[in-house]
């Protein structure tokens, strides 16, 4: 039986496709058997990340509606013969959206998967509720801003609410210049205040933003820090002790020390 | 913004976090959280002294509880 994890955050555009496409990537390539689901109904993006969209031709309402079998939707990743997608419907919107017919569907996509990872759209209504519904556990992603930590409060909230057991916490795009400048919050004050275990710190990376214009998984093609990131996630989710990388400041050159900090 | 007196931004950000999340994850308004702080003060100070406003709110949030923790420091015992 595989675990299904929903990928959330209340903000908006802080990560989760993003978090969604790499660290599915990096549970395949532990050889683990992987579905991304598109729970992002009528706005669906990670078979664009995934460099996926020409392959697409069924999605998760095609089932629930009875016009294709889960088989038939799921999308093989290019590189990765254990990594699947399963497509978000653009045509519906997030008020279609049976929840228990959703569960359903990924319930037995977990009798032949080790893990479903699904994609929950922003905000705190319908869509966050039916990516949620399927999941046991989810990883809240935050970046290092009052805002985006103020929602991910109120979405663990939520969560805890209906009964998710293992939350754990991402922080994306944290930028260790900014840090050491003070300028934004530490991932330890970020840790302290939403009372989360942290299971990853993904460095801001240009790399990223490359690849999913390329369509390409970058922690299937790359070599960035990130990578290195989204590698141990999936390590971390499988129970494996990994130490926390030291995120490297940008080396200064001569010239900057000149400059006002 | 002076170069001097100026706090660090996180610092600023973190205060303003815990006071946002204080009333988001009880769903108290400012205002009750106030009356809030008054009861607890009256009630204290029929055993010991405490200050006028000397009392600070904090709610955490622990695996499957909140926790409301106020915190009042002590003047002194009352006399009776
Ligand atoms: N660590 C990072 N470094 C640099 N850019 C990043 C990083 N993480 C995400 N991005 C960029 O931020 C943008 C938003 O990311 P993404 O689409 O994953 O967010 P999202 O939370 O899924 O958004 P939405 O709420 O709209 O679904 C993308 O352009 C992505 O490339
Ligand atoms: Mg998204």
């Amino acid at each position: 039986m595989g675990r299904a994890i929903v990928i959330t955050s209340g903000k908006g555009g802080v990560g989760k496709t993003t978090v969604t496409a790499n660290v599915g990537a990096s549970l395949a390539k532990l050889g683990k058997k992987v579905v991304v689901a598109d729970m992002d109904i009528g706005l669906r993006n990670l078979d664009v990340v995934m460099g996926l969209e020409n392959r697409v031709v069924y999605n998760i309402m095609d089932i629930v509606e009875g016009r294709c079998k889960i088989s038939q939707a799921l999308v093989r990743e290019k590189h990765l013969s254990n990594l699947f997608l399963l497509p978000a419907s653009q045509m519906h919107t997030k008020e279609d959206v049976d929840i228990e017919a959703i569960n359903e569907i990924i319930s037995i996509i977990k009798e032949n998967f080790d893990y479903v990872l699904l994609d929950s759209p922003a905000g705190i209504e319908n869509g966050f509720r039916s990516a949620a519904a399927p999941a046991t556990e989810a990883l809240i992603v935050v970046t290092p801003d009052v805002s985006s930590v103020r929602d991910a409060d109120r979405v663990v909230g939520l969560l805890e609410n209906n009964g998710i057991e293992g939350i754990s916490l991402i922080i994306n795009r944290y930028d260790p210049n900014l840090v050491a400048k003070r300028k934004t919050l530490d991932k330890d004050d970020i840790i302290d205040v939403l009372g989360l275990d942290l299971i990853g710190v993904i460095p801001e990376d240009k790399e990223i933003i490359d690849s999913e214009n390329r369509g390409e998984i970058l922690s299937i093609v790359g070599k960035s820090l990130s990578v290195q990131s989204f590698d141990n996630i999936a390590k971390r989710i499988e129970g494996e002790d990994v130490p926390f990388l030291e995120i490297p400041k940008e080396k200064r050159g001569f010239l900057d020390l000149f400059r006002r900090k | 913004m002076s170069w001097f007196s100026r706090k660090h931004t996180d610092e600023i950000a973190k205060e303003r976090l815990k006071l946002i999340l204080v009333q988001d994850r009880s769903l108290l308004s400012p205002s009750v959280l106030n009356e809030l702080k008054e009861d607890i003060l009256k009630v204290i100070n029929r055993y010991v002294e405490v200050g006028e406003s000397d009392i600070s709110i904090d709610i955490r949030r622990e695996t499957h509880k909140t926790i409301l923790e106020a915190v009042v420091p002590v003047k002194g015992v009352k006399k009776s």
